[in-house]
């Protein structure tokens, strides 16, 4: 069926090798989804690994004012009252995990094996067609490539305003249909230069200075690139990272690297050895010394690069070309800043909690749990604090790797680039528009363990849930199996003065650090 | 993360004031032929009440009523204020009187405990990281047996590979002592090598009479020995940091009991 669409058909098979071919391509990245009216198909906020293309009927964009958080299967984290926090003294159970069954059947979710429709989805479609500013993707449109490539959420919400049938197409098909296929990749890159790319490249403190026709031009001769797998999170936990190089040391520059989603690591040769000087965000640049210098004075002996960028798991960079930055960017700029200009005063004993923690991919973490263990005197308030305030349920453990005094708990991190959050079924794991803290609405959690199984961290916990009587729920309808739901961390989102770990411990042990920050700090 | 002597100076510099407060109220009173007793007494008993709150707040995780770092500073602080205004109020640190006395004695033991878990927590959490192995107390029994499972297997591996029975009969005499349970608990607690020396004689004392072979299983004997010694750490440190409070706690509720009940004797025979 999907060999036979214009779309596929299009795509010339010829350029495609033979250990790569297109209809292996189609046969294993992609698959076609019937959606029923009402069917969210990509919800605003989620982060994905597909894209998609309509195939048969149209769909629903929904624009402002948008589609409340709770019809989406979100929770909404209202601010608890004093009364229910009284209550939560007593009403706390001494059984694990008991929750509300009967709330289940009343949300938007439906577990009935009967109709087999899981997760949230929208029951008064028309209600939202006459309340929302819609468009219509009607059949042959494109659409999800941004998120799935670039490792962004979702921007809007999509929907079947009646049965449409779409085809989805896995991040990994889709790159490498861009690789082989020029008109796949001159379209898909296109649509990214004309949706986000100039907002993206305006934030840029390099291209502040420069004027509208010289920004068009930068704009128009971008690259994109992406390095290591979405999926990385797979090879790291079973103890083989991937560490793709973008650049190595030695290799002339052609272009200004600019990261877009993901993280990087600059290291430099050191005894038999790599050295990390620093690692890069989105935002961040790379090779802008050497470029400028080689601009700046071409005689000089040595314009090769002089350190090595590798991309820790995943990274998508936007290649500014020398060229380009040579004619309309240089110019209005001052001198940039060595990389290495901080790593010269450091000896490597200062920089080994940044080798450690890079190793261990802790630079996605928002709000890492730390414990200084030098003054932690393993008295489990953090814990009981943590239970408390989740009916008796602690949702982190006080164990997980220690570098020299530091331990990095297992608590969920509120990753940059959260993994946990690709590929949930329902939409129950998300991320707070308020605040940005990843959240699991159980209500929505139908207990699949996506999320568990990607965190790199171990994280996200599955367990069985109980009814208020303290009897295990069983799935009796159809595996027979205990009922299982992922919990974590929410930062005690919901309840004032922030996480209650943190309030908890008497002795400062505990903090919840972004790593960035945290490592300076730690030098000090 | 702020050091605790930082955050103790605005908790000590209150405390100076209140016992100020106290000392000019104090003053007043007695140039007014008034009872200062009535004040201090009072002063005192608030104050020890506040030092009970610290423990109300540990259960109330789910009210922001300020972070347990600030109460714990206060605390500290506010054990301080609590000696000095007793000393104040008795004009001695040993009373005279019966029932004054079991007061006394309920107070001191409750500020040596105090004191004591001010010096654990500011010297054990370093000597556990030092240790080099962290482990969740609960979970000590566990890796204690585990350890031995391994130890007698390396041992049983050894007679079986060399044919030899000195290493195992070594074991049985000797290190299957070690391995039983956690070993060595005060020394580990005041910070002493007496584990490391221990292994240290015990092996040196076999390894003449083991060959080639047997020695290397001897080494990844000891290895694991030196395992168990930081767990053993861990259990000695960790028990006393969890059970200093199973004295100080319990003995404050009932400082605070008697002093509730020596309250209402002044008062019922004041008058």
């Amino acid at each position: 069926m999907l060999m036979a669409r214009p779309e596929i058909q299009s795509i010339d098979s010829g350029a495609f090798p033979r250990t790569l071919p297109l209809d292996g391509i189609v046969r294993y990245d992609m698959r076609v989804n019937r959606y029923r009216a009402g069917d969210i198909v990509v919800r605003e906020g989620d982060y994905g690994n597909s894209a998609f293309l309509v195939l048969e009927g149209e769909l629903v964009i929904a624009g402002s004012p948008g589609i409340p958080a709770e019809q989406l299967g979100r929770i909404q984290t209202h601010r608890e009252g004093l009364l229910k926090r009284v209550a939560s003294l007593w009403r706390n159970s001494w059984v694990p995990e008991v929750r509300d069954v009967d709330r289940y059947g009343r949300q938007g979710s439906d577990h009935s094996p009967r109709t087999r429709r899981r997760g949230a989805y929208l029951q008064d479609v028309p209600a939202i067609m006459r309340e929302q500013e819609t468009i219509i993707l009607k059949e042959g449109t494109l659409f999800g490539e941004l998120a799935a490539l670039g490792r962004v959420p979702r921007s809007s919400t999509i929907f079947a305003e009646r049965p449409a049938v779409v085809m989805e197409v896995r991040w990994q098909g889709l790159r490498d249909i861009m690789k082989f296929d020029h008109a796949w990749r001159r379209k898909i890159n296109d649509l990214y230069r004309g949706a986000a790319l100039r907002s993206y490249l305006r934030q840029l403190d390099i291209l502040s200075g420069v004027g509208q026709e010289q920004f068009s031009a930068i704009s128009q001769n971008c690259l994109f690139e992406t390095y290591g797998t979405f999926d990385w999170s797979a090879t790291f936990r079973r103890g083989r990272p991937d560490e793709p190089v973008i650049a190595s040391e030695g290799d002339y520059p052609d272009g200004l690297l600019v990261i877009r989603a993901g993280f990087a690591r600059v290291s430099m040769r050191y005894g038999k050895g790599r050295r990390t000087l620093t690692y890069l965000g989105a935002g961040d640049m790379y090779g802008l010394d050497e470029l400028y210098h080689a601009w700046k004075d071409p005689k000089a002996a040595d314009l090769r690069l002089k350190y090595t960028i590798s991309a820790l798991g995943y990274v998508d960079v936007i290649r500014i070309p020398a060229l380009v930055l040579e004619k309309h960017v240089f110019p209005t700029i001052r001198e940039p800043d060595d990389l290495n200009a901080g790593a010269a005063q450091r000896n490597v004993a200062e920089d080994a909690l940044m080798e450690w923690a890079l190793d261990k991919r802790y630079m996605n973490g928002t709000q890492s749990m730390v414990i200084d263990m030098d003054k932690c005197i393993r008295c489990d308030d953090c814990v009981r604090a943590c239970a408390a305030t989740h009916s008796g349920n602690p949702r982190f453990r006080r164990e997980g790797p220690i570098f020299d005094h530091w331990m990095v708990a297992n608590a969920c991190m509120h990753c940059k680039d959260p993994v946990c959050m690709i590929g949930c079924p329902t939409g129950a794991i998300h991320r707070s528009i308020e605040g940005g803290t990843v959240l699991i609405n159980d209500d929505t959690c139908i207990g699949c363990a996506t999320c568990a199984n990607s965190c790199p961290y171990n994280n996200i916990v599955m367990v069985p849930i109980r009814n208020r009587k303290g009897v295990p729920v069983i799935d009796a309808a159809e595996s027979g199996q205990p009922i299982q739901k992922a919990t974590k961390c929410d930062l005690c989102a919901g309840r004032p003065g922030g996480p209650a770990c943190v309030r908890a411990c008497p002795h400062d042990a505990l903090s919840r650090v972004d790593f960035r920050d945290f490592h300076v700090t730690a030098m000090d | 993360m702020i050091p605790l002597a930082h955050r103790l100076i605005v908790p000590l510099i209150l405390s100076v004031a209140v016992f100020g407060a106290l000392w000019v109220w104090n003053e007043r009173v007695t140039k007014e032929l008034g009872n200062p007793a009535i004040i201090s007494g009072w002063f005192l008993f608030g104050v020890i009440l506040f030092l009970g709150a610290y423990n109300v707040r540990k259960k109330l995780a789910a009210f922001n009523v300020g972070p347990a770092r600030a109460w714990l500073a206060l605390h500290i602080a506010g054990g301080l204020l609590a000696v000095c205004i007793f000393l104040f109020h008795t004009g001695t640190v040993w009373p005279t009187g019966f029932y004054e006395q079991i007061l006394a004695t309920l107070f001191w033991i409750v500020t040596a405990t105090g004191f004591f878990g001010v010096a654990v927590i500011l010297i054990y959490p370093k000597r556990l990281t030092d240790a080099g192995l962290e482990v969740v107390f609960e979970q000590i029994p566990k890796e204690v047996y585990n350890l031995r499972e391994r130890a007698e297997a390396e041992v049983v591996a050894c007679t079986e590979k060399s044919g030899e029975s000195t290493l195992a009969d070594h074991y049985v005499d000797t290190l299957d002592w070690y391995f039983r349970r956690p070993r060595f608990y005060f020394n580990h607690l005041v910070g002493g090598i007496g584990a490391e020396a221990w292994l240290r004689s015990h092996g040196d004392a076999v390894r003449r009479y083991l060959s080639a072979d047997e020695t290397s299983f001897l080494d990844r004997l000891l290895a694991l020995a030196k395992q168990k010694t930081a767990i053993d750490r861990q259990y000695a440190c960790q028990d006393v940091m969890r059970k200093w409070l199973v004295a100080h706690v319990p003995l404050s509720v009932a400082l605070i009991g008697v002093s509730v009940w020596h309250l209402i004797l002044v008062y019922v025979y004041a008058k």
